[in-house]
């Protein structure tokens, strides 16, 4: 079976801006579209600050009361959307394939019914609507079935490297054969769950977040959505040669098994995922100039990290990057989007394409002093860069952390086309 | 359906439901043929009433996790530790054994009483008085995570939710890590837990049907008859012939079965001649199917050919979203036992009643229909050479 | 009850230790690591236990630290807030 997965088409919508082109411009611009606020009521008494999605979202032709119920659904289809819309697939095409669909999230799979369930327990009659929204809301079949096509569908709900493990999941369907296409990505929306949870685990900050800075104090929850064509490449080249945009060359994961809400100290499943991720896209590139994990690293232009702006995170992150990529560029992207929880790992993933494409990154926004614990500071300014391959990560709450090598070429060259 | 190339055993079994806990317990069910529901005398807060419903108990899991370690455990992530210790236990592997394990839970809900529990805590103490414990106990993936913490699993983990096409889903990803070699052993699961908010009273605001009482009648598409289940079961996966527990060719067991092939995609676009392309031309010998009683999916199940025999499990285990894991084990036992048992089937042109004789079970096809109306289909060969 | 007692009664209750009685928590015995073996997530739900039972607030956890060394570092701690 084929080991080459294309990467056909790309969509994202996030605080940052609602198309690829948009969200790349505005942080090399440097603009941070924070809210002080949530856009829901809120009685905490300083209200943390969040990256919400403030422009009209497509609504699909969905029921105008439904809309508020589905938000993430709408966000993991407008994204959608914008991958087909400029993939050079069409939909005749498409439909006559296997075309899975595999989308992490985390609000999009969870029974976050407040309302519902205030009027339950105080023995109203609740409005069922919020119910049936949570039924029909699925993030991957509601894809699946909007666009009729016919293949698995997976909604991966790994907490916050879901949107990782559903492209690195995708590139594994179509390598066995079992996909022609699929649409992978995450969803998620700003939810008073989440919110609550994230603030009752003192992990918010008060403040916009600053990721690996010494001053940091927590992160800033965002909502968005993003999702890539991917496809196998004999596939997409039988069809007329469908334009590739770049390749997923490798995916790897690693579990800490250590604690529900603590990284591992030393970042245990974080550097087997970054080794796994390394080895794989030796294997996937097959090429015998490149034969080892070291080959991949020294080629890396640089690596959009997980950067959320926790004390506990930040430091685990940077104490693995200094030891398995002591040279490697590194940036958040968090600054910009905010931490968008089941979609973060899809909206990173295709941002680091996106600057790939560019041939710079933008500055880690909030970074100012480096934290002596961390030891390494990220981009400072925007940079550009100097290969064609680069390494996006995520880690979450249970002790997942995943990790994708995405390349602008089919061979690891480390070159700019 | 996709063929499955490589050999992808099951070699491990666990399970816990209303049926008990283990094999043994399920098989007594499935030979019986339903379990009894729990009548339940509890009124919601509106005043109607709780439904009978097939529980799991987990008294067994301080067998295998010391009680210290479970204080923060709900009974959702306790039901997926019971199934995966049992499976493990099951082949003979223990737990510093599961370095380089897979770890994959598909749930159709999630921990949904623990979510409840944490809007509970927010509505009771207000936005800033939540408690932390309860938010992170509430994530999908938590039932994985004790999984791979108790068992010091480092491989990949994945939880999955896709309603009634969880397992289905989540076996996909777990052949192509079989296949495509990041580990060699897989414990994969589903599990799902009663919640009376969501099993009952949602039902009972969405369905106008009357609610029954007695036991699931899985093949009467047309009439309601669900009774909600909960529980988890889990099977152990590993590549090759046999796999070797331990140092010694003694623990090496013979698996129960093999995934032959996999589809999923629009019931309106599969193919009812064309179960299963892999075993020659004839198909597979039983179907098991996952009619649980409920109408909407039971309006298309209705519309299969019905031409082998066909069986439901579902009366043993009730309705929850990741019946189709129970499937999947019952399968398995019937294939290496070579029984059908005696469950709830359905034959046309035969008597219901009467029990088909199958000389030999080679395949079974278990097929899951959605109410959205995507299916998942998942065939299982017995473990022998299929190339012979 | 004293405080003490029942901030051992409030802890056993509300992060399910209950393989241990008020009895056997010492009022300096450590509550986290090789003391009472509370961890990172027991202690931002302290933060929760103690706003809700006493209506002291813990600002963050650099407040927090020495506050919930032991039960007598909270008592101690509560005392001092609701004396203010």
């Amino acid at each position: 079976m084929t080991s080459t997965v294309v990467i056909n088409g790309m969509g994202c919508v996030c605080a940052a801006g609602n198309n690829v082109e948009q969200i790349v411009d505005s942080m090399l611009s440097g603009e941070r579209y924070v809210c002080s606020a949530p856009p829901f009521a809120t009685s905490h008494p300083h209200p943390y600050p969040v990256f919400s999605v403030t422009s009209p979202l497509h609504d699909f032709g969905l029921p105008a009361e439904d809309i508020v119920y589905l938000r993430t659904a709408l966000l993991g289809l407008n994204a959608a959307q914008q991958a087909l819309d400029n993939s050079c697939w069409d939909m005749k095409s498409l439909r006559s394939l296997k075309v899975g669909v595999c989308i992490g999230t985390t609000v999009g799979s969870s029974m976050d019914v407040e309302k519902f369930y205030a009027d339950y327990r105080s023995g109203k009659t609740p409005d069922m609507r919020p119910v049936n929204c949570f039924y029909d809301g699925n993030p991957a079949t509601i894809i699946s079935k909007y666009f009729a096509f016919n293949g698995p569908c997976q909604t991966i709900v790994n907490a916050c490297s879901s949107g990782t493990d559903a492209i690195g999941t995708a590139t594994m369907w179509l390598r066995s054969g079992m996909c022609d296409v699929v649409l992978a990505g995450g969803a998620d929306e700003l939810c008073r769950t989440t919110y609550n949870g994230f603030a009752a685990l003192q992990i918010s900050s008060p403040e916009l977040c600053s990721p690996f800075s010494v001053e940091r104090s927590g992160l800033n929850l965002g909502e968005g959505a993003a999702v890539m064509v991917l496809a196998r490449e004999e596939i997409a080249a039988e069809f007329q040669g469908k334009e590739s945009l770049g390749y997923i060359l490798g995916y790897g994961s690693g579990t800490d098994a250590w604690h529900l809400t603590a990284p591992h100290p030393e970042g245990r499943g974080l550097k087997q995922a970054l080794n796994e991720a390394f080895s794989n896209t030796v294997k996937n590139i097959n090429d015998d100039a490149v034969d080892d994990n070291g080959a991949i690293v020294e080629r890396l232009a640089f690596v959009n990290t997980h950067g959320t702006g926790t004390r506990d995170n930040d430091c685990v992150e940077g104490a693995v990057l200094s030891q398995l990529l002591p040279k490697v560029l590194f940036h958040s992207t968090k600054g910009y989007t905010g931490h968008t929880l089941g979609a973060a790992g899809a909206i990173e993933a295709v941002l680091t394409l996106a600057f790939l494409r560019r041939g710079q990154i933008p500055a880690s926004a909030g970074f100012s002093t480096i934290d002596p614990e961390i030891e390494r500071t990220p981009v400072t300014e925007n940079t550009t860069i100097s290969s064609d391959i680069a390494l996006s990560e995520s880690l979450a709450f249970g002790g997942n952390n995943a990790a994708l090598v995405i390349s602008l070429n089919r061979s690891a060259s480390g070159v700019i086309s | 359906m996709t063929a499955v190339t490589d050999k992808i055993a099951i070699s491990g079994i666990g399970c816990v439901g209303a049926f008990g806990c283990g094999t043994q317990d399920y098989v007594a069910a499935l030979k019986r043929g339903y379990v009894d529901a729990l009548p339940q005398e509890k009124n919601h807060p509106d005043g109607t009433s709780f439904l009978p419903a097939l529980l799991a108990d987990t008294a067994h899991l301080t067998d295998y996790v010391p009680r210290r370690a479970l204080r923060r455990i709900d009974h959702y992530a306790r039901m997926a530790l019971l199934g995966g210790y049992l499976a493990l236990a099951d082949v003979g592997l223990s737990s510093d054994q599961c370095e380089k394990l897979g770890v994959i839970v598909a749930s159709g809900y999630g921990a949904l009483t623990t979510t409840f529990n944490f809007l509970d805590s927010v509505l009771d103490d207000g936005d800033s008085c939540t408690s932390p414990t309860s938010f992170s106990n509430s994530v999908h993936n938590v039932a994985a995570a004790y999984l791979s913490m108790q068992l010091q699993a480092f491989g990949p983990s994945l939880t999955v939710s896709q309603f009634e096409l969880s397992v289905c889903s989540a076996l996909h990803t777990a052949v192509c890590w079989l296949e495509q070699g990041r580990v060699d052993k897989v414990l994969i699961g589903g599990v799902d837990e009663y919640n009376p908010v969501v099993n009952d009273y949602c039902r009972q605001r969405f369905s106008d049907h009357d609610v029954s009482i007695g036991n699931i009648d899985p093949f009467n598409f047309n009439s309601c008859s669900t009774i909600a289940g909960e529980g988890a079961a889990f099977l152990l996966l590993t590549k090759g012939d046999k796999w070797c527990g331990g140092e010694s060719e003694q623990a090496c067991h013979a698996p129960y079965a093999y995934v032959g092939a996999l589809s999923s995609g629009n019931f309106s676009r599969l193919d009812c001649k064309d179960y299963s392309p892999q075993v020659g031309q004839r198909g597979s010998d039983l179907m098991i199917i996952g009619a649980d009683g409920q109408c909407d999916s039971g309006n298309l199940y209705s519309q299969l050919q019905f031409d082998r025999p066909t069986l439901s499990c579902s009366p043993c285990y009730g309705a929850l979203p990741v019946g189709q894991a129970f499937d999947l084990v019952a399968a398995a036992l019937m294939l290496r036992e070579q029984s059908m048992f005696a469950v709830n089937r359905y034959q046309t042109g035969t008597n219901g009643n009467n029990v088909n004789f199958v000389p030999k079970i080679d395949t079974i096809t278990s097929l899951k229909i959605a109410p959205t109306g995507q299916f998942g289909q998942i065939e299982l060969c017995a473990g022998v050479d299929r190339d012979a | 009850m004293t405080l003490n007692e029942k901030i051992k009664h409030i802890l056993i209750e509300d992060l399910n230790l209950e393989d241990i009685t008020v009895e056997e928590i010492g009022d300096e015995e450590p509550l986290f690591g090789d003391g009472l073996g509370l961890d990172s997530l027991d202690a931002v739900e302290m933060a929760v236990i103690v706003q809700k039972h006493f209506g002291v607030e813990i600002k963050d956890m650099e407040e927090g630290r020495p506050a919930l060394q032991s039960v007598q570092s909270l008592a101690d701690f509560i005392t001092d807030k609701q004396g203010k």
